[in-house]
């Protein structure tokens, strides 16, 4: 039924597209309450021309991709930016409600080169008592930053500690998530998601080894976050998330041995968002304050294994080693001022790797190939000027310093530059807190 | 005998609510009876003082956006999700007015009474005829509100209608009081009328204004005023200083007033008073926040205020 569902959206989507694409501003439904299907159409372009001043280090010691096990993202598509221009990330997305019960969402994600399905979801809309219900792929509500897309950041490019963490996509997965709210003063909302858990990159990522993969789904979350309310001038948010992944590891052939390690994990993560409205128009004179904070633990079992037999008939035999402990964070902290009617600057400072006790594969070390080596902290600070000449469009000039320490224990700066267009057309929707 | 669910009783929250039997039952879940006021919602001051008065002592009403801030560009605040939460009846004044945070702040209320067609959801766009916006005519700055005009809140004349159909919807929520909702939304509009016509009456005829946005173009439908420019170039778009000039050259001949709402820059305004020797004057959209018809009353009279200076 969901596939069912999204299908006839995209269908009908694409129909009316193709039928009004020189004036796609004709297509989009008239709004909420003038129309029977209710289709909502947007499309969010974005171009980023990315020039990298001076060279640093790649990537942060310990979240390397090369040799560790979790953090390999499954770059089929890369979202480092070529120097010069980029086609960025844009976004055809469809969104219909079926007469209150439920409402559905596709998003689909491109850029030059990919197309993707990035969320295809319902929720529902009629259960009683604060609850709902939201099933398909999405993008997971844990922390501040993970369920937004890039027309809503602050920033041109996602925070280290989701990107590093939970993937370049943040924690998005295909599963279900049942929410309640409180019916109380103070706005109180817990949630849960159970999710499949991609082994292909990110948070779940795993290699079949010794341990052959197990079913989904594979991860857990909780949430919970509250807004007092501060009268008409401030608001503000906090949260509170976690989650359980059930498995995690690598494995690695070198010819006629290999490594591997499998084992579970668990995080962690604090957020918070504060915004002060001044009154005036524009945004003139406001300001917000947002940082997140996640910590990830991961408990792994190594294994060492030796080619047995000869020719066709050989196979693997795993002895299990030592295990390890793989504790890793980051955070960020941005503020953003609106300076000028329609104009805003906003500083971000990151920080990944305060703690970094993260795993090393090497056959340097002596008995054992995988470590635990405990790492520096890699910095990164971001600086940017935006300005929205009319309400769908935005132009941002960022810079960027990323002060990384390598996996020897070597810091470099390099220092980049972004310009940013982005602009929504069609029925763009409400913009969340 | 009230038609309507109590906040307090809810199943446990647990894993087990949230399978796919519980979403089954749920969906056809009778609604319970309960003897509190009614819990009213409402977006703007306006509609909020519509409902104060109209559902007196009966209901309990609460108004999200503060009377000095753009409607338009909110955030979806939580606190706003909290209160849409527990509303038994969202007042929303409609046509694209509120759809920059309304649809994120009912998304994250997850209260299914004050869904779009249900009774707890009242949309006041539908129960009057809107003003063209420019927004439909002029270039498209993504910013259309495409059933018109949204701000008919500076119009006690149609305030009286949405009155009269709020009237009726209380009535049909809390059917133990309907007379007594009716009789006072009778009683509110007739009062709007007639303050109506007798503010009109007192101002000297056919007078021109300029209104910074179209936010003050209903003045026309009970003044006896002309809209003769916007400050604004666009909707959305700040004045800019070929704008004015050209509206200078445009309005040289004739007299009027300058009128925009407190919440936006006064420059233009200032400037056009200079150039064109016309009063200018920032007036509130909105009556306060907490106020009852008389606080729109009382505004209404210092809408019409602007137009005695000369």
């Amino acid at each position: 039924m969901l596939s069912a569902r999204h299908h006839r959206n995209a269908l009908t989507g694409l129909t009316v597209l193709a039928c009004a694409t020189p004036a796609l501003a004709a297509a989009q439904a008239p709004d909420d309450s003038g129309s029977d299907w209710g289709l909502d159409i947007s499309l969010i372009l974005e171009g980023i021309y990315y020039n990298e001043m001076s060279e640093g280090i790649d990537t942060p010691a310990g979240f390397d991709d090369g040799h560790s096990h979790d953090h390999g993202h499954g770059h089929d598509h890369d979202h480092s930016f070529d120097d010069g221009f980029n086609l960025g990330h844009n976004e055809l997305v469809f969104e219909a409600d079926l007469g209150g019960l439920l409402d559905g969402t596709l998003m689909i994600g491109f850029d030059d080169s990919d197309i993707e399905a990035e969320e295809a979801y319902l929720t529902t809309r009629s259960l009683p008592a604060g609850l709902q219900l939201k099933a398909g792929k999405f993008l997971s509500d844990i922390g501040y930053i993970n369920s937004r897309h890039v027309h809503d950041w602050d920033f041109v490019d996602r925070p280290l500690v989701n990107e590093y963490l939970f993937g370049d996509h943040g924690l998005q997965e295909i599963g279900v998530q049942g929410t309640w709210v409180a019916p109380t003063e103070t706005y109180t909302r817990l949630g849960v998601e159970l999710l499949q858990g991609d082994q292909d990159g990110g948070i779940a990522a795993f290699d079949d080894g010794p341990v052959s993969e197990k079913s989904g789904p594979r991860i857990a979350t909780a949430f919970a976050r509250v807004g007092p309310d501060f009268g008409p001038d401030h608001a503000a948010r906090f949260g509170v998330s976690g989650g359980y992944v059930t498995q995690t590891g690598v494995t690695e052939i070198h010819g006629d041995h290999g490594h591997a390690l499998e084992g579970d994990a668990w995080f962690a993560g604090l957020d918070a968002v504060y915004k002060y409205d001044s009154g005036r128009a524009y945004g003139h004179g406001d300001w917000n304050v947002k940082g997140e904070y996640f910590y990830v633990r991961r408990d792994l079992d190594q294994f060492d294994g030796h080619e047995h037999g000869h020719g066709h008939h050989t196979h693997m035999h795993w002895e299990s080693a030592d295990s390890l402990t793989e504790k890793q964070d980051g955070l960020y902290v941005e503020g953003i001022y609106g300076f000028a009617p329609r104009w805003q600057a906003g500083l971000r400072t990151e920080a990944l790797g305060l703690t970094n006790d993260a795993v090393e594969g090497s056959h340097h070390h002596g008995d054992e190939y995988f470590t635990i080596e405990s790492m520096d902290t890699s910095y990164r600070h971001s600086a940017q000027v935006t300005f929205r000449p009319v309400e769908p469009v935005f132009l941002r000039a960022q810079l960027t310093q990323n002060d990384f320490v390598d996996d020897h224990g070597d810091r470099d700066r390099g220092l980049e530059f972004m310009f940013q267009v982005n602009v929504a057309l069609g029925a763009h929707g409400a913009h969340r807190f | 005998m009230k038609n309507r669910k109590t906040p307090q009783q809810r199943p446990a929250i647990g894993l087990s609510a949230l399978t796919g039997a519980a979403l089954a039952a749920a969906l056809f879940l009778p609604a319970q009876a309960s003897a509190d006021d009614l819990n009213v919602v409402a977006t703007t001051s306006s509609p909020g003082a519509l409902a104060r008065e109209i559902g007196g002592d009966e209901t309990s009403v609460r108004v999200l956006a503060a009377p000095d801030r753009d409607a338009h560009y909110l955030d979806a605040r939580p606190s706003f999700m909290a209160a849409l939460r527990n509303a038994d009846l969202l007042l929303e004044l409609g046509a694209g007015l509120e759809e920059g945070w309304l649809p994120a702040a009912t998304r994250g209320a997850s209260n299914p009474d004050i869904n779009e067609g249900q009774p707890g959801h009242f949309y006041a766009a539908g129960k009057v005829d809107l003003r063209r916006s420019i927004t439909q005519d002029g270039p498209n700055m993504g910013h259309v509100h495409e059933e018109g005009n949204p701000h008919f809140n500076v119009d006690p004349l149609r305030m009286a209608e949405v009155g009269l159909a709020l009237g009726e919807r209380l009535a049909e929520l809390d059917s133990a009081n309907a007379d007594v909702y009716r009789e006072r939304a009778e009683e509110t509009a007739q009062r709007l009328r007639e303050h109506a016509d007798d503010l009109a009456g007192e101002l000297a005829p056919d007078q021109n204004i300029v209104v910074y946005h179209e936010d003050l173009d209903y003045l026309e439908e009970w003044l006896p005023a002309t809209v003769v420019g916007y400050l604004e170039p666009a909707p959305g778009i700040p004045p800019t200083g070929r704008h004015l000039q050209s509206l200078i050259g445009e309005l040289e001949s004739m007299d009027g007033h300058v009128l925009y709402a407190e919440f936006q820059p006064p420059r233009g305004a200032e400037f056009l008073e200079r150039e064109l020797g016309w009063d200018s004057h920032a007036v509130p959209l909105d009556p306060p926040q907490n106020a009852g018809l008389d606080g729109y009353l009382e505004l209404m009279e210092t809408w019409a205020s602007t137009f005695r200076t000369r």
